[in-house]
């Protein structure tokens, strides 16, 4: 294999990790924009999903269903997290990061208890390797960055082009001024909790087609997408998806170039690197919604 | 007003003695405890949880009076604990002498965490802590023969006192508790210091405090460091007490139920740290719980108790229980809220 090749070949791996990274980035910039809650009990979102779509597997669904599984089931447990706990911790922020710490603890040994803490994994919905040229890319790489583009794009076009987005960008911005102008705050808060709990559920499944996940991928992958949200700003999408970008093109390149044991460090000594130079992130972000005090 | 806090001040010194006295007779019962000839599983439980407390104590005064809370605090346990492993390995230096050096390398660390991460403020500090309390782990891990890699290092050196071998479990456990006794008596002078009133204006309120001239971004570090100390104390009490120590007792997870125990004892009260750490460590013998389901109910009551008595068990206990007894629970909450401002 030619040196061109392994590079274009890691950068595509990278890339697929950085999609699943992504979509829990994107959850967790737009619940802390609309909230200031930072939820860290993200990541076992994205593990649940991926725990639906191995049983939905398992049980003889195929792969698109087990994934649509995945969103729903994830997306009605973020929407009974909010309506159960986190509303309640709207007004001290702190709290509700609390909050999501003991549901890390829970969420994860509830699945070891049910579901013991070994490796789950589920035959590859994708098999086929192209060849081109010399490089071999994995069809499920592949799907995995389309499936996260369109998912994206879709947002962002909900984001910016609808009438809703645009009241969703207003609470972001200033959530008293929001609910001045009429727009139904709490209830845009709910249904931020719901998607970005729903682009986990996706993320999960996504990630189980990659790789065998435990009971504690999470932990690393909330790391992961917080590092990217916090560089790109939070709050900010679009910093988001190109922090997303920029860490999985650097986790590539190690992983190819012989630091693999490094690769996990990166994503938290660029955060801490990107806080002390920019502490808004790179691309600029909200920095929480401002506390009526 | 400075002359209201001079008259005020021997009333409060007596006050501020009373609120040591629970601790210290409860401690003197723990320190009663090898009378009734425990078992050897409970007394190492209970080692553990002493040990635990004395981080939480340090944890305390970190969230309970400057109100930051730090998720990377088994880290800077783990600082102490690698200290003490490599300087007997490397240097042959003893429990005595690695428990000072032990405490500045953790201070050490947490100046070196502090200064960036409370630069950049708020939300961000929790994360900061959690993000270098990976780093340490995945350096830790990374570290070749130096740190033992991901199966750590062992320690085997005796622990001795006046020329007595305190490895016995009953001796070690003495020697733990008297340690908590320091840490408690050295949290409560903390809180009852101009200091601890400094600190607690930070938390009141940020700004209303700098404009009073205190230098918040540096007291904000200081109660960082002050904390380090405390768990690299802990840190080299668990090396010695265990043995062997790996990277895993030390990454973020661990942080998060230091977190746990410190938001369940309650981070103000000087009881809170104690009562934290000996019911987390205690409640899966009584319970009779596997890891796995004592870990769920650790969830459940953290959210619990951040949801329902946001000033920790015993503080909820003690209000709820002022109230019964006075009869008057909105004008106590009142009193309490003034006391709490004050504390």
């Amino acid at each position: 294999m030619r040196a061109v090749d392994i590079f274009i070949q890691q950068i595509l791996n990278g890339l697929s990790i950085a999609s699943v990274i992504t979509l829990i980035a994107i959850g967790v910039t737009l619940i802390f924009g609309l909230t200031g809650i930072i939820n860290f009990a993200h990541g076992e979102f994205l593990m649940i999903g991926g725990i639906v779509t191995w049983l939905a597997v398992s049980a003889g669904l195929g792969f698109p269903l087990a994934v649509v599984l995945a969103i729903l089931a994830v997306g009605l447990m973020g929407y009974i997290l909010e309506r159960g706990l986190f509303r309640f911790t709207l007004e001290r922020p702190t709290n509700g990061f609390i909050v999501s710490l003991g549901l890390i603890v829970v969420l994860q040994h509830v699945v070891v208890l049910f579901w013991n803490p070994n490796q789950k994994s589920i035959p590859r919905p994708l098999t086929t390797v192209w060849e081109v040229g010399g490089v071999r890319i994995a069809s499920v790489r592949v799907m995995v960055i389309a499936i996260t583009i369109a998912v994206v794009a879709l947002s962002f076009r909900m984001i910016t082009a609808s009438r809703y987005g645009r009241a969703l960008r207003a609470s972001v911005e200033d959530r008293d001024t929001a609910a001045l102008m009429g727009i139904p705050v709490r209830r845009y808060i709910t249904g931020v909790f719901v998607l970005g709990s729903a682009l986990a559920g996706l993320g999960g499944a996504l990630l189980i087609a990659l790789f065998p996940i435990t009971p504690f991928t999470g932990g690393t992958m909330v790391m992961k997408g917080f590092a990217v949200a916090l560089i790109g700003g939070l709050g900010n999408i679009y910093g988001a998806v190109a922090a997303g970008l920029i860490l999985g093109i650097v986790e590539g390149f190690s992983a190819g170039y012989g630091f693999s044991q490094w690769t996990d460090a990166y994503s938290f000594a660029l955060m801490i690197l990107v806080l002390i130079v920019r502490p808004h992130g790179l691309f600029g972000g909200t920095s929480g919604p401002r506390m009526a005090s | 007003m400075k002359d209201g806090l001079h008259q005020d001040r021997a009333g409060s010194t007596f006050k501020a003695l009373r609120s040591l006295l629970p601790v210290l007779v409860i401690l003197a019962l723990i320190a009663l405890v090898p009378l009734f000839s425990p078992s050897n599983r409970f007394l190492s439980l209970a080692i553990s949880a002493g040990i635990n407390v004395i981080a939480l104590y340090g944890l305390s005064v970190l969230f309970g009076q400057t109100g930051i809370l730090s998720m990377g605090h088994a880290a800077l346990v783990g600082v102490g604990a690698y200290a003490a492993a490599i300087l007997a390995r490397d240097f042959g230096v003893g429990f005595w002498a690695a428990l000072p050096a032990a405490a500045l390398a953790s201070a050490a660390f947490a100046m070196i965490v502090g200064i960036p991460s409370l630069r950049v403020g708020g939300h961000h500090f929790v994360i900061m802590t959690f993000a270098f309390g990976q780093l340490l782990a995945i350096v830790l891990t990374n570290g070749g023969d130096y740190t033992g890699a991901a199966t750590g290092l062992d320690l085997a050196g005796p622990v001795t006192l006046f020329g007595a071998d305190m490895s016995d479990l009953t001796r070690y456990y003495l020697m733990v508790v008297a340690f908590v006794t320091a840490a408690a008596v050295a949290s409560w002078a903390i809180i009852n210091s101009s200091y601890g009133r400094t600190l607690r204006a930070i938390r009141e309120n940020e700004k209303l405090a700098a404009s009073l001239g205190i230098n918040v971004g540096r007291h904000k570090i200081g109660a960082f460091v002050v904390s380090g100390v405390f768990a690299g104390i802990s840190g080299v009490l668990l090396a010695y007490f265990l043995g062997h120590i790996s990277p895993s007792q030390f990454s973020s997870f661990p942080s998060i139920y230091l977190a746990l125990m410190v938001m369940i004892g309650g981070a103000r009260l000087i009881e809170g740290p104690l009562a934290g750490g000996i019911l987390v460590a205690f409640l899966p013998e009584v319970l009779n719980l596997d890891p796995v389901q004592s870990r769920i109910v650790y969830g459940v009551c953290l959210i619990a108790v951040i949801m329902l008595l946001p000033d920790g068990l015993i503080g909820g206990i003690v209000r709820a229980l002022r109230a019964v007894l006075s009869g008057k629970p909105k004008q106590e909450t009142e009193q309490r809220n003034a006391a709490e401002a004050r504390r």
